[in-house]
Parts: C-alpha cells; sequence; structure tokens
C-alpha cells in the first residue's frame, strides 16, 4: 500500500462510506427496525389504527415453527429457488460457451436478443407471458398442440402447482440468463487463446477442456452469479404473485414471498409477517454462509 | 479444418435458433400491439400484422396519463441512478483501498441488507416517508430504492476500483496533476466500464418496482410507468380484457428501457468483462 | 414605542391571523375545501364522476379530487393511508364485505347523525346493517349489483328446455347442455362469490355468530348440501378452469369468431355485463374494435331459482361508502355525502345499471328484462358474514382454495373441517 493511502488512513475510509451508510439506515435501516419489533408484537390492522400493540416475545415465531404450512411453503420456496438457479447458471454458462463458437454475427444475433430479453420490465414481460400461455388463446398451446403425438390443446398451465411453478421457472429463466450469460462470456473472452490452444494440442477433448481449464478460471464468476440467482430466486415476488392473478390464489402456489404478502397486506397480520421475513432473512444468510465465510476468509488475509 | 467450420456453422444456426426462441415474447408484444383486437380475440393466433393498426396506441395513450407515469419514472430512476453511483463508487473507493476497522463487518452488512424480503415493510416505509411529509414525492421511492440498490453496486464496484492501480494516479500526481485531476483523468475513464453495469442494474430496479411505489405513490397523478401498466391491465380485466391495447401498454412500458439497453450495449459487455475478471 | 405603534401592529397581528384562519378552515367549516374521493375500480361510469366534482365545486366552492383504485391493490392503500391524517382520502368506497373489518378499528367516522339526511330507512338494508357496529352507523351503501343468469335461447330450445323454476331443475339442466367444447353453465372452480348461491339456496351459511365469537359453518348440513350441488354442477356442466376464480364470462356466451358458437350455453353476471352480450359486429366508427349488439331471439335471462322454486339467494355485489375518521376535512366529506345520497345522483346511478343505495329511486333502473332481473335477484340477495376478520379471510385466499378444493372433486365433509379451522381462526380479527 502506498504512503499517501497509509497517511489517510485515519478518517478518508469513514468519510467515504458516509453517504452509502446514511442512505442505508435511512432507507433499509428504520423498516429493518420497525420490523424486527413488529415481529415481538400482535400487530394487526387495529394496532395500524392506532391501537396499542401487546408485546408478545416469540409467539410469533413459535407460532410459525409448529405451523406445517410455513415449511411446507419454505421447502417448496428452496426447491424452486435451487432448481431455477441450477438452470439458469447452466442455460447461461452453455449459452456464453455458445457465443464464444459462432461467427460474429450469430453472436451478435443471440446478444441483441438476449439484451431485449433482459431489458423488459418485469410487468410488462410478465403481461406478455401470461398471455402466451393462456389456456385458450395462447400461442405456446396453439402450437405445442400442432406436434402430432402432443395433445395439449386448451391445457391449462396454471391450474395445478407443478405446471405453474414450471411456467413460474422457466419465466425467470428466461428473465435471469441474459444476466448470466454476459458475465460468464465476458469471463471467458479473458481466458487466454495460448491456454485453449494448448490445451487442444494436448489432446483434451471438448468436455475435459471445459471441466479442467475453462471452469476454474471463470469460477469466480459463476460463483457470483449462483449467489446472486439464489437470493434473487428466493425472494422472486413479482412473477408469483402476477401468475396467481391469473391462475390460483390458493396456497398450493404460493413462495415465501407471496406467502408473507398473503399474510400482511391481505390477512393483515403484520406481526406474522414479520417473523416470516425475518425467517427468510435467516434462511437466506444460510444458503449464502459459504461466499460469506469465504469472503471472511480472503478478508483476513 | 472443414470439420471445424461446418460444427462453427451449425452451431451459429442454433445460435439464431435460440436467439429467436428467446426474443419471440418480445417479438409478440410488438407484433401484437399492431393488431385489432377482434382479430386477436379469435382463438387462431395471428403471428404477423398483415394490416398493422395504431388504435391499439391510440387507445393505451388517450388519456395522456402515460406521459405523466412516463415524467415520474424518468425522474425517479434517474435520481436513483446518480445517487446510487456516487454513493457506491465512494464505498467501493473505501473498501478496495483502505483497511480501516469495521471494514468487515461493513461488506458483509452490505451482502446481508440485500437479501431481507421487502413484501414485508410497506407500513413501514409508508410510516417514515409519510411522517415527513414526501409522499406523492420522487424523493420517498428514491431513497428506498437507492438503499435497496446500493448494496449490489458496491459489491460490482468494488472489483473495478481494487482492479486500477493506485501507482497510476501517483505517477500522474508526480507530471504536476492535482489529486482529483488525476482521478478524473486516469481513474474516471478505466471505471465506466464498471459504471455502466451497476448504472444498468439500478436502473432496471428502479424502472421495474411497483409495490413499494403503490403506497408511496398513492395519488394517481404520479404513479410511475409499472403501476400505470398494472392498472391499465386490471381496469382492462373488469370487463373484457382488450389484449391489443394491453401489448400496446406493454410495449409503451419496454420501449425506454431497450433504448437504454441499446444505447450502453457496448460499455455494457466490456464493463462486465472487467468485472469478471475480479470477481 | 408609541400607542400609535403598537395599535397598528396589533391590527397586522390580527389581519395575519385572519388570514391565517382562511388557509385552515376550522373543522365544521366546509367552505372552499379540496377533498378526495376513493373508488372502486372503474364501475362508476365518467358521467357520475363529472356530476359529483361539479356538484361539490358548486356546493363548497372546493375541488373535489376522484382516485381510482383497483380492487387488487386496494386493501395495502387503505391500511397505509386511511390511519395517516395528513394523507388519508376523505370520503371512500369500499367493497360491501369489507365493512366489518374497517368499522370495527374505527377507521370511519360515525354518521349515524346523518343517517336519516341521507336515506334512512329507504337505504338498502342489508349494506346498511354491514357498515353498523353497536347500532352506530359508519358506512352505507353506495350501491348494488347481484347477479343474475344470461342464457343461449337457441341452444336452450334446439335442446327443448324451458326456463328452470327451481334450483335442481337448473342444476339438471345445465348438465345436459354441456358438450365437449360447451359449457352447460360456465362458472370458475374457485368462483366463490356465485358458488355461494348453492349454498344460501339450501339454507347454508358461510359463518354465524354464536355468542360474541364467530364461527365458520362450512360443516353445517345444509352448508354441506349446497355444496355437493356445486361440485357435481361443476364436474356435470361447466369446463372452465378449476382454478379460475374471477372470470369475464360474458366472453363466453358470445359467438366466437372462429367457431361461429358460443363457449357456454349459461352464464351468471352481474347486470352490466349485459352491455357486452349480444351479436358481434365491427364498430362502425372503428373497424379495428367489435361492439355487441343484445339479440332478444337469442340471449335471455333468468334469476337463479330456489330449491322450492322463487328466487335463489344470490351474492350482494356492490359497494358501500364512508368518511375517513381521520380526515382533518369532515364537514366537506359531510357535504360531499349529501350529494351522493341525492335524488339526482341516486337516479344517475340507477340510470347507468347500478342500482342505488336509496330503494326510493330503484324506479330509475327502468323496467326492461335487465332492470327486473336485477331487482327481483337483489330482493333474495345475501351477504357475506358481517364478522370483524371477514376481509382477512377474502384476502388471504381460502375461499377460492376451498371451493377449489370442492369443485375438483374433494370429499366435502373432510375439507369443510379443515377450512371451517383456517376461516374461524381469522373471523374475529
Amino acid at each position: 500500500m502506498s504512503s499517501s493511502v497509509t497517511l489517510r488512513r485515519s478518517r478518508t475510509p469513514y468519510l467515504l462510506l458516509l453517504p452509502a451508510v446514511a442512505i442505508l439506515l435511512l432507507g433499509m435501516g428504520y423498516p429493518l427496525v420497525w420490523q424486527i419489533v413488529t415481529s415481538l408484537h400482535e400487530y394487526g390492522l387495529a394496532q395500524q389504527f392506532g391501537q396499542p400493540a401487546p408485546f408478545v416475545g416469540l409467539e410469533n415465531f413459535i407460532t410459525l415453527a409448529t405451523d406445517g404450512a410455513l415449511w411446507v411453503v419454505v421447502a417448496r420456496s428452496l426447491a424452486f429457488c435451487v432448481i431455477t438457479a441450477a438452470v439458469t447458471l447452466v442455460v447461461g454458462t452453455l449459452l456464453a460457451l455458445l457465443m464464444t463458437a459462432v461467427t460474429r454475427t450469430a453472436r451478435l444475433i443471440l446478444q441483441v436478443a438476449l439484451l431485449l430479453a433482459w431489458s423488459m420490465p418485469v410487468v410488462a414481460a410478465m403481461t406478455v407471458w401470461i398471455w402466451l400461455f393462456d389456456w385458450r388463446r395462447g400461442v405456446i398451446n396453439y402450437v405445442l398442440d400442432m406436434i402430432p403425438g402432443v395433445e395439449l390443446y386448451r391445457f391449462q398451465w396454471l391450474a395445478s402447482p407443478i405446471t405453474f411453478f414450471l411456467v413460474a421457472s422457466i419465466i425467470v429463466v428466461w428473465m435471469s440468463v441474459p444476466f448470466v450469460s454476459f458475465s460468464v462470456y465476458a469471463g471467458l473472452t479473458q481466458v487466454s487463446e495460448e491456454v485453449m490452444e494448448a490445451a487442444q494440442l494436448d489432446g483434451a477433448n471438448g468436455w475435459q477442456r471445459f471441466w479442467s481449464i475453462i471452469l476454474p478460471l471463470v469460477r469466480p464468476v459463476i460463483a457470483i452469479v449462483l449467489l446472486l440467482q439464489l437470493i434473487w430466486d428466493l425472494r422472486v415476488f413479482t412473477q408469483i404473485t402476477m401468475l396467481q392473478d391469473a391462475g390460483s390464489k390458493a396456497s398450493d402456489y404460493d413462495l415465501l414471498g407471496t406467502y408473507i404478502y398473503k399474510l400482511g397486506t391481505s390477512a393483515q397480520d403484520f406481526g406474522m409477517a414479520s417473523a416470516v421475513s425475518i425467517l427468510v432473512l435467516a434462511i437466506t444468510i444460510a444458503l449464502s454462509w459459504f461466499y460469506i465465510r469465504s469472503l471472511l476468509k480472503e478478508d483476513q488475509q | 479444418m472443414t470439420r471445424v467450420r461446418i460444427r462453427r456453422l451449425l452451431l451459429s444456426a442454433l445460435a439464431v435458433v435460440i436467439a429467436a426462441l428467446w426474443a419471440f415474447p418480445v417479438y409478440w408484444m410488438v407484433s401484437s400491439s399492431l393488431i385489432p383486437t377482434a382479430v386477436l380475440n379469435s382463438f387462431i393466433p395471428t403471428f404477423f400484422p398483415a394490416r398493422p393498426t395504431g388504435s391499439n396506441y391510440a387507445g393505451a395513450l388517450a388519456d395522456g396519463s402515460f406521459f405523466r407515469a412516463l415524467g415520474m419514472s424518468l425522474a425517479i430512476t434517474l435520481t436513483v441512478v446518480v445517487a446510487c453511483l456516487l454513493f457506491a463508487f465512494l464505498a467501493a473507493l473505501a473498501i478496495s483501498r483502505f483497511r480501516f476497522r469495521g471494514r468487515t463487518s461493513f461488506v458483509v452488512a452490505v451482502l446481508v441488507v440485500q437479501m431481507l424480503p421487502a413484501e414485508g415493510l410497506f407500513i413501514a416505509q409508508y410510516k417514515m416517508v409519510s411522517s415527513v411529509g414526501l409522499l406523492d414525492s420522487v424523493i420517498g421511492p428514491s431513497v428506498i430504492y437507492t438503499a435497496a440498490v446500493v448494496p449490489f453496486t458496491i459489491w460490482m464496484l468494488r472489483g473495478f476500483v481494487a482492479g486500477i492501480p493506485a501507482d497510476l494516479e501517483e505517477a500522474a500526481m508526480v507530471d504536476g496533476l492535482s489529486r482529483f485531476g488525476a482521478f478524473m483523468r486516469i481513474t474516471f475513464p478505466l471505471l465506466a466500464p464498471g459504471l455502466v453495469a451497476s448504472g444498468v442494474y439500478a436502473f432496471l430496479q428502479a424502472w421495474n418496482e411497483f409495490t413499494v411505489a403503490l403506497v408511496l405513490l398513492p395519488s394517481e397523478a404520479n404513479q410511475t410507468l409499472p403501476l400505470w401498466l398494472r392498472g391499465f391491465v386490471q381496469a382492462s380485466a373488469t370487463r373484457e380484457t382488450d389484449w391489443g391495447q394491453v401489448m400496446a401498454a406493454s410495449t409503451l412500458v419496454a420501449v425506454p428501457v431497450i433504448v437504454f439497453f441499446l444505447i450502453v450495449q457496448g460499455r455494457l459487455t466490456s464493463g462486465l468483462v472487467a468485472g469478471a475478471v475480479k470477481g | 414605542m408609541t400607542m400609535k405603534k403598537i395599535g397598528a401592529v396589533a391590527a397586522a397581528t390580527a389581519a395575519l391571523l385572519v388570514l391565517a384562519g382562511c388557509s385552515t378552515p376550522a373543522p365544521e367549516d366546509a367552505g372552499g375545501t379540496d377533498i378526495t374521493l376513493w373508488l372502486m375500480g372503474g364501475d362508476t361510469p365518467d358521467a357520475l364522476r363529472d356530476y359529483l366534482k361539479t356538484e361539490y365545486a358548486d356546493a363548497t366552492g372546493g375541488t373535489l379530487t376522484i382516485e381510482e383504485q383497483s380492487w387488487g391493490d386496494a386493501l395495502s392503500k387503505l391500511t397505509t393511508a386511511l390511519p395517516d391524517a395528513e394523507n388519508t382520502p376523505d370520503v371512500v368506497e369500499i367493497g360491501n364485505t369489507w365493512s366489518p373489518t374497517f368499522t370495527t378499528v374505527g377507521a370511519f367516522t360515525d354518521i349515524s347523525d346523518m343517517y336519516d339526511e341521507l336515506g334512512g330507512d329507504s337505504l338498502l338494508p342489508s349494506f346498511v346493517e354491514i357498515g353498523e357496529v353497536d347500532g352506530a352507523n359508519y358506512a352505507l351503501p353506495y350501491y348494488f349489483g347481484s347477479r343474475y343468469m344470461f342464457y343461449r335461447k337457441d341452444i336452450w330450445s334446439a335442446a327443448g328446455k324451458e326456463v328452470p323454476t327451481t334450483l335442481a331443475e337448473f342444476n339438471e339442466t345445465a348438465a345436459s347442455l354441456k358438450t365437449a367444447t360447451q359449457s352447460g353453465f360456465y362458472i370458475g372452480g374457485q368462483d366463490w362469490r356465485n358458488g355461494i348461491s348453492w349454498i344460501f339456496a339450501n339454507g347454508g351459511e358461510l359463518a354465524v355468530k354464536d355468542g360474541d365469537q364467530w364461527v365458520s359453518t362450512l360443516s353445517d348440513p345444509n352448508t354441506i348440501e349446497g355444496l355437493t350441488q356445486l361440485q357435481s354442477l361443476f364436474q356435470s356442466a361447466s369446463l372452465a378452469p378449476v382454478t379460475e376464480y374471477d372470470s369475464t364470462p360474458w366472453v363466453n356466451i358470445n359467438n366466437n369468431e372462429a367457431t361461429g358458437a358460443p363457449e357456454a350455453a349459461t352464464i351468471i353476471a352481474p347486470g352490466w355485463a349485459h352491455w357486452s352480450i349480444g351479436d358481434l359486429a365491427p364498430d362502425p366508427n372503428d373497424d379495428t374494435k367489435q361492439v355487441a349488439t343484445w339479440n332478444d331471439e337469442v340471449f335471455g335471462t333468468f334469476v337463479l331459482p330456489g330449491v322450492d322454486g322463487g328466487v335463489a339467494p344470490v351474492f350482494a355485489g356492490g359497494s358501500n361508502i364512508a368518511i375517513s375518521a381521520a380526515s382533518k376535512n369532515q364537514a366537506a366529506a359531510k357535504e360531499l355525502m349529501k350529494i351522493i345520497f341525492s335524488e339526482e345522483y341516486q337516479t344517475m346511478l340507477g340510470e347507468n345499471g347500478l342500482g342505488p343505495a336509496n330503494l326510493d329511486y330503484a324506479d330509475s333502473l327502468g323496467d326492461d328484462q335487465f332492470a327486473v332481473a336485477l331487482r327481483e335477484s337483489a330482493a333474495g340477495s345475501k351477504l357475506t358474514p358481517a364478522a370483524p376478520g371477514w376481509a382477512a379471510v377474502e384476502g388471504s385466499g381460502l375461499l377460492e382454495e376451498f371451493f377449489g378444493k370442492v369443485n375438483e372433486g374433494g370429499d366435502i365433509p373432510a375439507l369443510a373441517a379443515e377450512y371451517d379451522e383456517k376461516i374461524t381462526a381469522l373471523l374475529n380479527g
């Protein structure tokens, strides 16, 4: 570390952090504290209209922990999140590899297509997708039904949980793959030609080359991208709630985001909704623990 | 050699097919927005607007509320992007150039803060913003969004700042430039791709959000575009969904973002490249 | 300082005080006060909104701002804005079934003193009742719109069917009209708002008050009987998705362009749906749109018959209206209420096909078949339980879930017991 930096180390970093910390405290601090406090109280609509909120300690959490319904939603959300994030990562990486193997024009076409999907505002994208999957007028049923042997005339995609979440997963993958592809492609362009050629001369086949040379080089990119996908897919909300508007509001179709929303906004039990939010925070930290730990280690060195 | 070329061409064909599949929903939106609803309501889909009509757009724009919402969305989004890039850059500078007490806690806190589900926060956010009289203003949602986006942008920029050797600035200073001058001439250009990549992220988040906007912008006159589109779809659904107009409205909401993406596209990829090296 | 100067200062101060007094009028003075009215969805036509604004300006000199709220997002906005004195809307329309939830937490102003002035006992009794707490009036009816049946005369007569006179007859006829591509009666599996008619018709209830506690009564034998009929009707007569809960059924009774036939022989819909039902033809003003023209040869209406004939109690759709307790403009808000309950506005509601809150003006609905059907179905209509937690029950999606599982072919007594427990937990707020 250079001398000028060392000299300034006493106060400068804190001044530099000040704006970010201030905005975080302002925008997230108060809501976070409110949420923790509320989770320890009985807080419903009456409290929102000014009645005192009785302190109930950990009662909300105990009710949650013993409520089988919550754990079903947690398990479903984890499954959805892990599968969707994994598929996103695999498809995104494959498309990135494809970009390195095709002509310039083909690469440009593919990149523009991905860019279009990435830039679609979520509400607009969901509106289009819901129409594509519409059971009567949807183009997806129309096209798939024309394939011989496929019976999808008026198939109701949103009428059973399995196909509902398949549709949700397809949409989320469609939206998330561009970010993954561009990031991994960016990483791949950093693998030098010489390394690739040397590997080829050694007689390594495509798979070996990918596994033993390319993958280790882009691993940091993949790790951060995977972490972000896991975080985002666990808290997915807009996509699910809009699909529920078009399909079913039943609890079989809930993930954690819509579960919290229903508890709070619809059932007006804000104490419980806050408790679930804190639980989700804990789950996410647990999920990303592998990354946080490696970060802390790297930092200590 | 020929085998390699054939392989390349086959893969290129595959890439084009995938591109077509990926872009299809976007194509479908634009194409349907040009087709009269009477035709769209048929059970047989129309794949190409043979006789395009502007009537869906005329219908969606009829009451002028689109432009008000566009103005609101632009104001909020630009505020968020600028505030977020500035704050995140300063913070990234601090954590990548300095060792100080509390650095690690800050880094971890930044990572954890973005994991909190937002769906349960709206009452607290409303109370906070309302108590300072900022409901229905640009500032209210901007503060919330900036706080939500800043952690990830700090994260992205950290790699870039670390990648720029401090020696470069020092060398420039030896050549007689002030510290600020050295920064503006040397560091800033190197950072540009990173700023673009983080800016895109902030832009998308602010542009798309609607659950917070719903309670913080209660008046119709102050709606953002996602709220406008949602209201449009829901109003349409209480009668018979007018798919033509809904698709036209969706296209209108998407176009500013697509334009923005195409403008920054070159920088964006190189931004991700540089970010990727640093992980 | 001379006495003169002191006098001048005092006068100036007094003038300032008067000015200040003008800019924030005393609470009981409605003069020049700007207020806000939240309306739900697009049911109130523009002409009526303009009328309210003009009349309010004439009466008080202030500006009335009308904000339209969508049904789907209204709960979160009401929850945050109503308790907030600085930002609350002054007058709000709410779904009639949500009234108890908000009245019991004190969200609205007690307007018992205006009750007689606004129409008194001429106001639709069931809606008045659901807006009451301990005999005091907090929310009053805004409009009602109960649902009745629309059917295809051509299809019914081709099959030799007559308009049914009992519920059982209707159920049978509907089942007999179902084909592979056409519902005899189109109803979504989760559509509980229409589905509860079968419960009510069989003497069942969704919940009753036992002492001072509300209890869900899905397991009541009458309720079970209604659900059993509904289940077999859905399975034998409807092609709608089992997850559909809020459909726009009139699209199903018009001929579809591609097939030249309707999707359904019968639907149940709110009265104003008749504007969208009929023979489809291109709009003469805009050939990219279509207009439906009602055709008496092809389309008809009837009221859902009861178990022993007569009229079945259908869900009484509609809204209530109330003044926010947190509003600082109570006097001005009351002025607006007077305009809303005036003969002229009530008549305008009726002329637009919305059942007026004041039944003295129900004639304004006219006497065509739609008005007759609306009045007949409204006469027997019934509301959901007036439990404080009812909005939570509706919001939680439990009813959609329960009706969906029933119509899917589930075991009714077991499901009823399961959901009784879940719903009772929410009913008491």
